[in-house]
């Protein structure tokens, strides 16, 4: 068991060492997430692999879509608040439904992504 | 430059520690004749700057200190002298420099020293890379680096990595060995105490290393009395609780290192960065650093209004020589006090936030252990505000501590949210929290509470301007692992607190170290074994050692070497000197500790960064 933690570990690494080509990265997360995925001890660390593959695979969109390469590498948190910051609500909204964001935290983050671009309005608004 | 700090009031000879460390750099630098180039490891130029002083390199032929780095060299020395730490990444760099100049021609020879000790991995490493042949090895001996008259620190912040996450226990030997040492220096320390698995392996390195070879100590009563052995794992909570201390705040907001603070010009004025060494030799900032902050300013103020008043006296009445004398001596304290004003000054802008006063609150409910839904919350809105990772789990960790564990719902809604908010890259660093036991699931319940009343963990009544308890360093909180030292300095010992031995993890130990163990030393020899490769000195064994190491009839006061395995944090020292001020104390404790660290720092050396490995 260990030993398949240990060999998800040090491949995953590897696969941070950033090519640009977000492809094979994905295909090695998911690896990783089917190792974990074969005790029940490593549950999370499986859940947490398949969300941050997810996750790379919106980021990768979001950047061809708004042709920025400000996405990747970055939180689900953050993601949300650039979204919001770029004012795209509908991409934040749908990352939020996605990786099941507690409300809490959503409106914390509007909030503070609303003060950061000074949109009192839609502050104001919500 | 900084000073080295004095060490004339160290209760042991502390100079003479530092010296020989000199020496034995001094010989490694002698190894090679000429002109050489001294790389050093970056973690090791601060401690290193402790013990030696540039003009001393300089005289024995360093021409140029640098860095380790990707960078290849750039002198024209063709003596190169690394001091690194047994690490395979440094190993790396230094055979990408030795391939470079290869490359380019350039012919110099090389030597390298590994402290405290040669590593067959890293050598290995050498080897596959092709340039393990032209350098010479050698080994420069961990030393206990003196901070200062009551401090000693081995500065090696990995260690509750290597032991708790990659169960390394090397860290462990290094410890065990540099304690023998102090011991054939000091003698043999005759009462010996532990607390935790990784004190009981020390203390058995220790006895197994005498037994292979023979701990020669000094004739006559051995100057330290009692061992204290204490694991960090023992009490995870203190080093993550705000130091209340001015020592400690000024650790946890401006980072103290190497025994230095490093001072914005925002704070002092004037245009650039000015390291300011802080140990005894400050007399103000040793009045000052081990006190409660609340009191500091006020302290300040009546010195600074006592000195007003001798100014007007000086001016308005005939004084005599000697008064003059006394008042310019007073003035060159001058300095002193406006920087310690200005330190406090840019302190209280942060302890006079409405956030570091709530986070207090957040610590001492935790500590309390009575409401822990409050602290849930507290904890979810950090995270979702984004505060900084470490500062958040700081608190998580003290929550986690005191309940055994996190309920697997909570544990898990915490572990996602961290890694939703700070990024899916820190599953390694939780995971390693999870194994050296700072953040885990709950399996059993949690003894806090009985532990808390038990040591008289939260002391309710403490007035910090005339403390009459530890818990004065934490405004309330006593830590516990001071509470233990004081525990085992009572006459009762640690039996008296049985039960609540028995509470806290791994094993309890209190052993006698008899004169049995030198008797047979004398007569044997000593195999050639790693630290005899090492050690430079070698005192002659004594036959007729003492036999009654017993009791101090002298009247003088013991003397406590109190070992933290794992790191120390300023609020406890301090806490520690305040018990050995204590009248009912006849003890003076001296520190030893394998890192002096803070909260922030202590969990930093577990975050590992998985780019640079």
């Amino acid at each position: 068991l260990l030993l398949w933690e240990a060999w998800a570990q040090s491949k995953n690494p590897v696969t941070r060492q950033g090519s640009p080509l977000q492809g094979p990265r994905i295909r090695l997360i998911e690896e990783a997430q089917r190792l974990f995925s074969h005790s029940k001890e490593h549950d999370f660390e499986a859940k947490a692999c398949d969300e941050q593959a997810r996750l790379l695979k919106i980021q990768q969109e979001l950047e061809a879509k708004t042709g920025k390469a400000i996405f990747v590498d970055t939180s689900v948190s953050d993601t949300i608040r650039t979204c919001i910051v770029l004012k795209n609500h509908r991409e934040a909204q749908r990352i939020r439904v996605e990786f099941k964001v507690p409300d809490k935290r959503f409106y914390w983050l509007k909030v503070l992504a609303l003060a950061y671009i000074k949109d009192w309005d839609a502050l104001e608004k919500f | 430059m900084a000073q080295l700090p004095p060490l004339e009031n160290a209760p042991i000879n502390l100079i003479g520690l530092r010296k020989e460390a000199q020496l034995d750099l001094v010989e490694a630098l002698d190894s090679m004749r000429g002109r050489k180039l001294l790389v050093l490891d970056p973690k090791l130029s601060g401690p290193l700057t402790l013990i030696v002083q540039i003009s001393l390199l300089k005289e024995h032929g360093v021409e140029n200190l640098s860095h380790l780095s990707g960078d290849p060299i750039q002198s024209d020395c063709t003596n190169v002298i690394y001091i690194v730490r047994p690490h395979l990444t440094l190993m790396k760099l230094i055979a990408a420099q030795i391939q470079h100049d290869k490359r380019n021609q350039q012919e110099r020879q090389y030597s390298l020293y590994f402290m405290p000790r040669r590593s067959t991995a890293c050598e290995k490493v050498l080897e596959a890379e092709g340039v393990h042949g032209g350098i010479t090895f050698g080994e420069y001996r961990m030393f206990p680096i003196p901070f200062d008259d009551d401090v000693l620190s081995l500065e090696h912040e990995l260690v509750l990595k290597e032991l708790q996450v990659d169960g390394d226990p090397t860290s462990l030997w290094d410890l065990a060995l540099t304690i023998n040492n102090l011991q054939s220096r000091f003698g043999l320390i005759p009462n010996v105490k532990g607390k935790g698995d990784a004190a009981k392996k020390v203390f058995s390195i220790m006895k197994k290393m005498q037994e292979e070879q023979a701990l020669t100590t000094p004739e006559g009563q051995p100057e330290i009395d009692t061992l204290i052995l204490l694991d960090r794992q023992v009490d995870l909570v203190t080093p993550m609780c705000s130091q209340l201390t001015y020592e400690g705040l000024v650790d946890e907001f401006l980072n103290i290192n190497n025994g230095c603070v490093e001072l914005d010009p925002a704070i002092l004025g004037g245009d650039k960065k000015v390291k300011v060494p802080l140990n005894s030799s400050d007399k103000l900032y040793r009045d000052l650093r081990d006190l409660n902050f609340g009191v500091v300013g006020g302290i300040l103020r009546e010195k600074a209004a006592s000195m007003k008043q001798d100014y007007t006296d000086v001016k308005t009445t005939n004084q005599e020589f000697s008064d003059l004398k006394k008042f310019v001596k007073k003035m060159h304290a001058l300095p002193e006090m406006t920087r310690h004003i200005d330190i406090s000054q840019y302190l209280t802008t942060f302890t006079r936030k409405r956030s570091f006063m709530s986070r207090l609150i957040m610590e001492q409910t935790l500590v309390e252990g009575q409401e822990y839904d409050i602290c849930y919350e507290y904890i979810e809105e950090m995270i979702n505000k984004q505060e900084p990772l470490i500062s958040v789990l700081r608190l998580l960790v003290i929550l986690s501590v005191t309940n055994n564990g996190l309920q697997k719902k909570h544990f898990d809604y915490f572990r996602r949210e961290l890694l939703q908010s700070y990024g899916w890259e820190n599953l390694f660093f939780i995971n390693d929290l999870e194994r050296a036991g700072l953040l885990r699931k709950q399996e059993s319940k949690s003894n806090w509470l009985t532990l808390k009343r038990g040591l008289r963990l939260v002391v309710s009544d403490t007035d910090d301007s005339n403390p009459k308890d530890i818990s004065y360093a934490f405004s309330g909180y006593a830590p516990l692992s001071i509470r233990l030292v004081q525990h085992a300095l009572h006459a009762s010992g640690w039996r008296g607190i049985e039960d609540m031995m028995k509470l806290l993890p791994g094993a309890t130990f209190e052993e006698r170290q008899g004169s049995q163990q030198q008797r047979r030393s004398s007569f044997s020899h000593r195999p050639p074994s790693l630290t005899n490769l090492t050690t430079g000195h070698q005192r002659m064994p004594s036959a007729n050692n003492l036999t009654d190491l017993a009791n101090n009839v002298d009247g003088r006061r013991a003397l406590v070497l109190v070992v933290f395995i794992g790191g120390v944090t300023f609020a406890e020292i301090s806490a520690l000197r305040f018990l050995s001020s204590q009248e009912s104390m006849k003890h003076d404790v001296i520190v030893l500790t394998t890192k002096l660290c803070n909260g922030t720092s202590f969990l930093q050396s577990l975050q590992t960064n998985p780019l640079g490995g």
